[in-house]
């Protein structure tokens, strides 16, 4: 190879196409070692924004987070919740792993604020993620340099940035480092890499995430308590 | 310590300008001297007994602020300036203007001890500020603030001290008082974090009178934590900027609106959670092994039920159950359900429940997202 080009492709602001890129800061493990292996630096990237866009909601988008989340409150780190589109249920999430007490949960209730609120919650360097629920609040109609100001605002704190959104939100261009789009798969989570920093993802990984039942085994109909006469049956699920 | 005289006078006089305060400062070898010398406006520093003599000679008595019928005595006799005073005898001024006055001349001329009280500073915190005019714009109140601002962050310096509350009182005139308390997460000290946190606090309120005057006060101050181990590993760094983000959020956000997260003993799921982490966790974890899910629907949500399975768009699957969960009989909050745990036609989990009791009915009350 031609030395000059060699030394060009040394320096640490070039990346080859064909390469992962580095990234600044050493990347959060996920828990999912294919899924590591499919990530530059080998995890959740931490100064960066990261897209999660599921096709709904309740597929498993958060499971596929807790082992990292876990991880993080056990070193007594806090992860911040903005915007939650739920009441956070405590048994579950202590259950899950994740020390309640390295929690906070911010509701805002005016977009602006939750905007804000996200901005801050990036830029602080004693998060050491932070979740954002944005999307809903806006009604869909996010402003257009909000990924943008996320994305810089995850480089000055240099923790996990993590934005649920809905997969429709996918066509849209984004200045998240790591876009991964979402789908349900039975017991398991499909997860397609739609932008990384490093070659396209050739196919979608099937995750195997913490899921609470077994699948598809359906409950028994005799385990039904019958009322108001309706008929006995003999399976609920088809 | 303060880097000598000249960068000492000038941090006093950086700081009474910062609290808006008008100030004639004077330097001289005895406190009194150095009050006359102030008093007579001329800018004396005089380090040694000397100096500090040569700059009396010249001050005039009005300066000296003596009670009316000795101050005419003294005019009376054609005298204008200490210097005069100094050029005769010392005991004919003792008799006819009294033993005090040339006790006091003596104490500012060094001749003898003057010992001063030390100044111990109040235990609490209370300055207030007339406005130069009445305010509609609760942000434009942020300036006058800051003088206040400054000092207390003086007031806590002096005493090593932080405060976790400020109160602060916005005065409208006619008795009429907006009461706007701050509160930290965690104790500060430091202007700058009690003036961001004061900011934003400020953004939310809404005046309902102009305000004409200021107020900020402190109960108690505590001592502040030592942080050497910061020094180490960041840990105390991190959780000062974490407190600092969560007073942001408290202040523009409002205080509710940023929760912790802790388990309460209590077997219905709606109460099981609390947002307030310093709250008791109580003997009640998760009960092992059965599924519960991150987030609860609040109030659960009633479900169609056709050809006896539960609908929402479209039927649902039941795929674990049912869980009878029976509690609160006790206290009017009766509560007897089996829950199950289902997925839909998109893959979506649910943690549904059913009414055991007639007439039924099937409702969703979480995800397992």
């Amino acid at each position: 190879m031609n030395p000059a080009l060699t030394q060009v492709l040394e320096r640490s602001d070039i990346r080859r196409g064909d390469a992962f890129g580095m990234a600044p800061l050493p990347a959060l493990a996920t828990g999912f070692p294919r899924l590591d292996a499919q990530l530059p630096g080998g995890g959740w990237p931490r100064g960066a924004l990261t897209e999660l866009l599921a096709e709904h909601g309740g597929i498993g988008e958060l499971g596929l987070l807790l082992p990292a989340l876990a991880a993080l409150t056990a070193a007594g780190r806090t992860v911040v919740l903005i915007a939650p589109p739920h009441c956070a249920h405590a048994p579950a999430w202590a259950a899950a792993g994740i020390r309640l007490d390295c929690l906070r949960l911010v509701f805002p209730r005016q977009p602006r604020d939750a905007l804000w609120a996200g901005v801050e919650s990036l830029r602080c360097g004693g998060v050491a993620a932070t979740l954002l629920w944005l999307d809903d609040l806006f009604r869909r109609q996010l402003p257009a340099n909000s990924l943008r100001r996320l994305h810089l605002a995850a480089g000055e704190g240099g923790g996990g940035a993590f934005f649920f959104r809905p997969a429709q939100c996918a066509a849209g261009a984004s200045a998240a480092s790591l876009r991964l789009h979402l789908q349900a798969a039975g017991r398991q989570l499909r997860v397609n890499i739609l932008k990384r920093r490093g070659p396209p993802a050739r196919q979608a990984l099937l995750l195997d995430i913490a899921r609470p039942a077994h699948f598809p085994h359906a409950v028994a109909g005799a385990a039904l308590p019958d009322t108001n006469g309706s008929r006995r049956r003999s399976r609920v699920a088809a | 310590m303060f880097g000598g005289l000249p960068a000492l006078l000038r941090r006093v006089r950086e700081d009474l300008a910062a609290m808006a305060i008008t100030a004639q400062l004077a330097v001289a070898a005895t406190p009194l001297a150095a009050l006359w010398l102030a008093r007579s406006a001329a800018d004396a520093l005089c380090t040694d007994l000397p100096a500090t003599r040569a700059a009396l000679a010249a001050v005039p008595l009005t300066a000296l602020q003596l009670p009316p019928p000795l101050a005419r005595r003294i005019e009376g006799c054609g005298l204008r300036r200490i210097g005069d005073l100094l050029a005769l005898p010392r005991a004919s001024l003792g008799l006819r203007l009294g033993k005090p006055f040339v006790i006091d001349l003596a104490r500012a001329l060094g001749e003898i001890a003057d010992p001063q009280a030390y100044f111990v500073f109040p235990e609490r915190f209370e300055q207030g500020l007339e406005l130069p005019a009445p305010v509609d714009a609760a942000p434009v109140l942020l300036f006058a603030a800051r003088r206040l601002i400054a000092a207390l962050a003086g007031w806590l310096a002096a005493r090593n001290g932080a405060v976790r509350e400020i109160e602060c009182l916005i005065d409208h005139g006619h008795g009429l008082i907006t009461a706007m308390p701050l509160a930290f997460s965690a104790p500060v000290h430091s202007a700058e974090r009690i003036e961001r946190v004061f900011r934003q606090r400020l953004d939310r309120l809404v005046l309902t009178a102009p305000a004409l005057a200021l107020r900020l006060r402190v109960q108690e101050a505590q001592p502040r934590e030592e942080r050497s181990h910061a020094l180490f590993d960041g840990g105390g760094q991190r959780h000062e900027a974490l407190a600092d983000l969560m007073d942001r959020l408290g202040a523009r956000l409002g205080p509710r609106a940023v929760q912790g997260l802790a388990c309460h003993a209590d077997h219905r799921p709606e109460l099981a959670s609390r947002a307030d982490p310093e709250a008791p966790a109580g003997k009640l974890p998760a009960p092992a092994g059965l599924p519960r899910p991150l987030w609860l629907v609040d109030p659960p949500e009633a479900l169609r039920e056709a050809r006896g399975r539960p609908q929402r768009e479209g039927p649902l699957t039941l795929l674990a159950g049912p869980e009878r969960i029976e509690s609160g009989w006790w206290d009017g909050g009766d509560a007897r359900r089996d829950y199950f745990v289902a997925i839909d036609g998109a893959g979506r989990w649910l943690w549904l429940f059913r009414d055991p009791r007639p007439p039924g009915g099937w409702y969703l009350h979480g995800w397992f997202a």
